[in-house]
């Protein structure tokens, strides 16, 4: 838009500045003399005289009198840094002036006086009283803005109280409303926007804004709605939202418009968006943004009508694309090569201390090495022990590193193959099938929550997880049952699917199922129906936990239950009220421990203060022997705070605190608590904390530690974290616990080999993912007791992290989605919420050519005037057309 | 007759008929013409199920042109390896020492850190170890000579078999019993010994019982491995009068003066003293200048640093802090007598040649006499216990009369016995012995620490850090 300054004359001011020359004059004359001036005395008598004629019985005479005063004043507010001269020297008659106006009788007269007295009460008027806002409307009605900026706000303020206090009142507000327009339409014309957003919810009457915005300024007004919804409460912030999606329709900004449809979980606003654009390219961005999202979002021919554009546009909804994407993205950073678990412990790099003695396999080291050839290899097809062709079968082949991992250990190791094969259905499916016909049950429940990582967050038409695990659902042993459980699960996470919750469901109620598969069962159903509040589940799984007995609510793998409940009611606030209600008739055992989980998980992503501060007061609190609910009660502090940098800046030192203060079993979940606020995001206090605790006398404490420094800095390849890790790992070399966790954290780091990203935020940190934050969630509940369950025989709960992870990369793709390098600017991101004119966005930036790796808190933008992005954030796949405007220089 | 199209792994086939007259196991026989997947190991996936062999067509509802999805693949099926691996924990402890490459630590029973190092460091004399499981109990039951050596031969194989510390108890009883002196209390403790005490006694006593325990009477195991044999030269500067003596030692002694700075300094200064005795040249007593030679090497050579003195003022051993460096290589040559310096020229050169050789050097025309090239110096220590049974005479002539083995003079660092602390009988002492494995362990009582080599020369003292002060060298020997 045109730079415009707001204290430069408008056309209202013309005449006004005419004078400003003498008036220069007269300022420099002013720094000369201590007193007044001869040009101020004069100014001064000049006031004084009008202020008497102002008086005089004649009307012709008063008329001039309040033309020449209006006249000053108009002239001199013009800038504002200080009292102006003319009001200085009317201060003293402000109440002359004012009794003066109760004898006038009514005429224009009266009203030319009342604006004078409105623009002096802005400096005269006693707290509260608002006689700048009484005198205006008892006042002419004439252009708001001739008298001002300064005084336009002063007269905003006045009517935000006045507001209150007629809304108590329950009086009329309709003169109060006439004036808002006037200085909605002035603020928003004079790049004011956050005055006009924030008179407007100060007056509960935001639609008011959708005439006044256009095409210059809509998209500052929406930064700012947008950005402070996070701090309004409910339901404000999503009239707030509601209203930026509005204003981002009328002016066509569709891809923005999907986002806030996103983060409102609106998917009829999806469909319209479908429906009013009618721009392929911008459809298929929409695309990419739904799949980034994780939305199970299905194409009719009302949105589009092409069927092969529609074939395409939902294959990209349902990430077929996404595994050709980041091995594209592998390639051009040439990070193919498969890495194997040594690369990443980097033993030689510690002094003498390389594990002794490799003769006899360690079954827990093994493992270990399984979940980090896992990670470090996850996506890439390719890896040094599972994938290693058949024909290579003198030593190394894939079936000898499967049997290298013990009994329950088999199960995890079949189910990375699926982690390596991840979102490459076609040959994912087609590797593991050779595990379905071994006779060993715990391969066999590890080829079945392959085939659910396999198929994490992809959608196919011929649902193949479904059609594979279905059929061992009601198996006899419980490890197979498991696995195709938690298959199921991982597989259709957020996708709402029917079939599953049929199939699911029985399971809660089957009285002869053990503990641990009734577990798992509803950790699945929250995962597929997380954030539907679907109420069918919620009965199901408040039945089952009913039925618990005493002692089964003791064990460790009972939280899962409260926990899938609560993944049903993911940042749905007040809507888990009813469910709340039903918890606290559940047994003492479990009753709080559900409680908090409800709670934590259904305000999570929301920062709201309130219940943050509600679950500190737990923490607060000193137990009575075998209470557990401060654990999901520090955790669901991280889940509520982690929505924007503020709360959560404060969340890690409130955790500070409870860190110093706190019992043991908060002291334990505080480590989990950061790791969660930081996921993917190595910030160096955070980082230094929990290097702090990976020493602690308290082993589960240690082990938090250990896990979450993984979790801070997973898929970043941080220097800092790895070198820690590999000083744990020579400084707990003889404890087979922790070394088992430092293991599972330097996997963690290398996750991707540095290409992917844990963050549940996406879209310059304004939506957040479901589907991932239930998985990092489920897994932090399960942490809260390492050793029964991580450490016991449940260690592939690991593997829920998979539906958190995502490739951080910017690839820019052309028209015909093929991959197109072009330059990027890529640096810190800056908060431009609320700036005048076009402020840089990012800082401290690099150039590259896409594809390009985006860290936390980075933000990127085209070097390039020759394209233009289809969707204003640069974030994942990004379509680019060419600019029609761009001319080569040479 | 619907035609579908099939999907399998990256391929698509485009158009295949299915005769819904004939059930799906016929169409599974089609997809195998194509694909060359057995048919009972296709899985196709219909309407989010799998598709049975004698399912109905008609109630599948397959559409003209539907994509379906199979899965199988002609591949061998996994089969567990029929010897499945061994995992660390699954073994008895015994074996976990193995896989650990480490034996176990000792447990401090209250102030004996000097007898835990002390034992440390002698387990790791493989030797030793050999000599004591072969010792017998002769029947002298009672005699508290023989009980020592049996505790110490339980204990070592104790530490052998386990991971997890071991409690000393039974050997510390015995050693209690049989030295009244480590016994002593102090404010109702045990007070703290010197170490090298307890090395001194600990090996006498295995030297008198070992000894007596083979019928031979000259059969003296511990001297054949540790003792030293010297000749020395007894002179009376004022009367000119001269006398050589031989005795044999366990422990040279190095002496730490303000010249020393290094072990050899010290082992020089050592090797020279002066002793006051009646001269009958002169007819009273007179200052003999006493100056020794090493005249036959043993096995294992042990060095003393003489870093504590009786200090009268603080009636306490007193320390000298002074730092006195020694390297990991020892060479005593000069150390040597004339005879037994001539007896090492062979042998040494023999050494050298075999170094150069494996530096990729250019042999030495002597070198091609020898065949045996693969002569390593780690065969050495294999073959060391086999000399070491061979004869008696051996620790008599020093360089072992045997036709294999030969004593090079040159000593390689097994095994450091440090004290942190300023006395004797305070402070700490810990073991630091080199594995088989090559690897250095810090025995801190219960506690074995890797620990690299480079920082096992900085025991060398010159502050409050631990330091050495007994150090065992094992010999290089070479085969001819």
């Amino acid at each position: 838009m045109a730079p415009a300054d707001p204290n430069n004359p408008t056309l209202q001011r013309d005449e006004a500045s005419i004078k400003v020359p003498s008036k220069d004059l007269k300022k420099k004359d002013n720094k000369k003399d201590e007193d007044l001036s001869d040009e101020d005395l004069a100014l001064k008598q000049q006031l004084e005289l009008y202020v008497e004629r102002v008086q005089d019985s004649d009307p012709g005479v008063q008329k001039l009198a309040l033309e020449s005063m209006r006249q000053e004043i108009r002239t001199s507010t013009s800038s504002m840094t200080s009292v102006p001269k003319p009001l200085k020297f009317l201060r003293p008659h402000y109440g002359t002036l004012k009794t003066y106006y109760e004898t006038m009788k009514h005429s224009d007269l009266k009203n030319y006086l009342a604006d004078i007295l409105s623009v002096l009460a802005l400096t005269m008027s006693a707290e509260g009283e608002q006689e700048s806002l009484k005198y205006r409307l008892l006042g002419s009605e004439g252009d708001i803005g001739s008298w001002g900026h300064e005084y336009v706000r002063n007269l905003a303020g006045e009517i935000a109280q006045e507001y209150t206090k007629r809304q108590g009142e329950d009086a009329s507000i309709d003169d109060l409303m006439d004036l808002v327009q006037q200085i909605v339409a002035f603020h928003m014309k004079h790049n004011a926007e956050p005055e006009a957003v924030d008179l407007l919810m100060e007056v509960e009457d935001l639609e008011l804004l959708i005439e006044h915005v256009d095409s210059t300024n809509f998209k500052r007004t929406c930064l700012y709605l947008t950005s402070s919804a996070k701090y309004l409460p409910g339901p404000d912030d999503t009239l707030v939202l509601d209203i930026a999606y509005m204003i981002y329709l009328k002016f066509e900004e569709y891809p923005r418009a999907l986002q806030i449809a996103l983060f409102l979980d609106n998917l009829g606003y999806v469909r319209q968006l479908f429906t009013s654009c009618d721009d392929m390219l911008q459809k298929r961005q929409f695309c990419y943004i739904l799949a980034r999202h994780g939305v199970a979002f299905v194409l009719d021919e009302d949105m589009v009508a092409d069927d092969s554009e529609r074939e395409l546009m939902q294959d990209i909804i349902n990430n077929m694309k996404l595994t050709e994407g980041y091995l594209t993205l592998a390639r051009d950073i040439e990070v193919m090569e498969p890495k194997s678990p040594e690369d990443i412990y980097k033993a030689h790099l510690l002094d003498g201390r390389a594990s002794a003695g490799a003769s006899v396999d360690s079954a827990r080291q093994n493992l270990a090495a399984t979940f980090v050839n896992a990670f470090v290899n996850a996506g890439f097809s390719q890896d040094k022990l599972m994938t290693v062709p058949s024909e290579a079968s003198s030593g190394a082949s894939s079936g000898n590193w499967l049997f290298k991992n013990k009994e329950h250990g088999k199960a995890s190791a079949a189910a990375s193959l699926g982690m390596i094969l991840l979102w490459d259905v076609d040959s994912g499916l087609a590797q593991i099938d050779k595990y379905f016909h071994s006779n060993d049950n715990h391969v066999i429940a590890g080829a079945l929550l392959g085939v659910g990582i396999v198929n994490c967050s992809i959608k196919n038409d011929c649902d193949p997880a479904l059609a594979l695990l279905g059929d061992y659902l009601d198996r006899e042993d419980p490890s197979i049952r498991i696995g195709a459980i938690m298959g199921l699960g991982v597989a259709y996470a957020g996708t709402q699917n029917e079939v599953v919750r049929h199939k699911l469901i029985p399971i809660l109620g089957d009285a002869k199922a053990p503990l641990d598969v009734i577990a798992f069962t509803a950790i699945s159903l929250g995962l597929v129906y997380v954030g539907s509040c679907n109420e069918d589940i919620a009965q199901a799984i408040i039945f089952a936990l009913m039925e618990r007995s005493e002692s089964e609510l003791g064990e460790p793998l009972t939280r899962f239950l409260p926990l899938g409940l609560g993944l049903l009611y993911l940042g749905k606030q007040e809507s888990v009220d009813a469910t709340a209600e039903v918890s606290k008739t559940f047994n003492e055992k479990i009753k709080k421990y559900c409680d908090m989980t409800l709670l934590s998980c259904a305000y999570a992503g929301t920062g709201n203060v309130l219940k943050v501060q509600n679950l500190l007061g737990h923490c607060a609190e000193h137990l009575d022997k075998g209470e557990n609910h401060q654990g999901p009660a520090v955790l669901g502090i991280a889940m509520v705070a982690m929505a924007e940098e503020l709360g959560l800046e404060m969340a890690i030192r409130s955790l500070e605190h409870l860190l110093q203060y706190g019992e043991q079993n908060i002291r334990r979940a505080v480590p989990l608590a950061l790791g969660l606020l930081c996921v993917s995001n190595p910030k160096i206090n955070v980082m230094d904390t929990l290097s702090r605790l990976s020493h602690d006398q308290d082993t589960e404490a240690a082990m938090a530690a250990i896990v979450s420094l993984g979790l801070i800095g997973a898929g970043t390849n941080n220097a800092r974290i790895a070198g820690m890790l590999r000083n744990l790992s020579s400084y707990y070399y003889k404890d087979a616990s922790l070394l088992f966790c430092v293991r599972i954290a330097q996997g963690l780091v290398h996750l991707g080999k540095g290409l992917l990203t844990l963050n549940p935020y996406h879209s310059d940190r304004f939506l957040l993912s479901p589907m991932a934050l239930a998985g990092i969630v489920t897994l932090l509940h399960a942490c809260l007791d390492m050793k029964a369950i991580i450490l016991g025989k449940y260690h592939y709960v690991l593997y829920f992290l998979v539906l958190a992870m995502q490739p951080r990369m910017l690839m820019t793709v052309d028209e015909n989605l093929k991959p197109f390098p072009v330059p990027v600017r890529v640096g810190q991101a800056v908060d431009v919420v609320g700036q005048a004119g076009r402020p840089k966005t990012i800082t401290g930036f690099q150039t590259h050519s896409t594809p390009v790796l985006l860290a936390a808190g980075d933000r990127a933008e085209l070097a390039t005037e020759k394209y233009i992005p289809v969707s204003p954030i640069l974030e994942g796949f990004v379509i680019l057309k060419e600019n029609p405007e761009y001319k080569d220089d040479h | 007759m619907p035609t579908v199209s099939v999907k399998w792994q990256k391929e698509l086939f485009p158009a295949v008929e299915i005769d819904t007259s004939l059930p799906p196991y016929v169409f599974k026989c089609q997809l195998y013409d194509l694909t060359g997947v057995p048919p009972e190991r296709q899985k196709i996936m219909v309407k989010g199920g799998l598709l049975k062999d004698d399912a109905d067509w008609s109630t599948l509802g397959v559409k003209e042109g539907q994509k379906l999805m199979m899965m199988g693949t002609a591949d061998e099926i996994v089969k567990a390896p029929e010897k499945g691996p061994v995992f660390v924990e699954d073994l008895p402890e015994q074996e976990q020492a193995v896989a650990v490459g480490y034996s176990a630590g000792l447990i401090n029973l209250g102030n004996t850190c000097y007898m835990n190092s002390t034992v440390q460091c002698l387990h790791s004399v493989p030797e030793l170890k050999s000599a004591l499981v072969e010792y017998q109990n002769s029947g002298r039951s009672s005699d508290l000579d023989h009980l020592l050596a049996m505790a110490t031969r339980d204990l070592f194989s104790e530490l052998d078999k386990n991971v997890k510390p071991v409690n000393p108890m039974q050997f510390w009883m015995v050693l209690r019993k049989k030295y009244p002196q480590f016994g002593q209390l102090h404010n109702g403790s045990f007070m703290q010994q010197d170490a090298e005490e307890c090395w001194t006694q600990l090996l006498y006593t295995l030297s008198q019982s070992l000894k007596s325990s083979v019928s031979r009477e000259n059969h003296d195991k511990v001297k054949e491995l540790f003792g030293i044999e010297l000749v020395s030269r007894v002179h009376c500067q004022e009367s000119g009068e001269e006398s050589s003596e031989s005795e044999s030692i366990y422990a040279l002694k190095c002496h730490i003066s303000q010249e020393v700075n290094h072990l050899h300094e010290g082992l020089k200064n050592g090797l020279k003293s002066e002793l006051e005795k009646a001269s009958l040249a002169l007819g009273r007593s007179a200052i003999y200048l006493k100056e020794s030679r090493i005249n036959g090497l043993p096995r294992y050579l042990t060095i003393q640093f003489v870093r504590f003195f009786w200090k009268r003022e603080s009636n306490q051993k007193a320390k000298i802090l002074r730092k006195v460096d020694y390297p990991l290589e020892l060479d005593v040559y000069d150390l040597c007598s004339d005879d037994l310096k001539q007896k090492l020229v062979a042998p040494r050169q023999f050494l050298r040649d075999e170094e150069g050789k494996k530096v990729g050097l250019k042999s030495s025309k002597k070198s091609s006499d020898s065949k045996d090239n693969d002569v390593t110096m780690t065969d050495a220590a294999g073959s060391s216990s086999s000399t070491g049974e061979s004869s008696a005479s051996t620790s008599q002539e020093g360089v072992p009369s045997d036709k294999e083995t030969h004593l090079t003079g040159v000593y390689d660092l097994v095994a450091v016995l440090t004290h942190k602390g300023r006395s004797a009988d305070s402070g700490h002492y810990v073991a630091w012995v080199k594995q088989e494995s090559g690897k250095w362990i810090q025995y801190d009582d219960d506690n074995p620490i890797p620990q690299r080599e480079e920082d096992i020369t900085r025991l060398s003292g010159g502050g409050d850090w631990h330091m050495a002060y007994i150090c065992m060298y094992k010999a290089r020997a070479i085969q001819m």
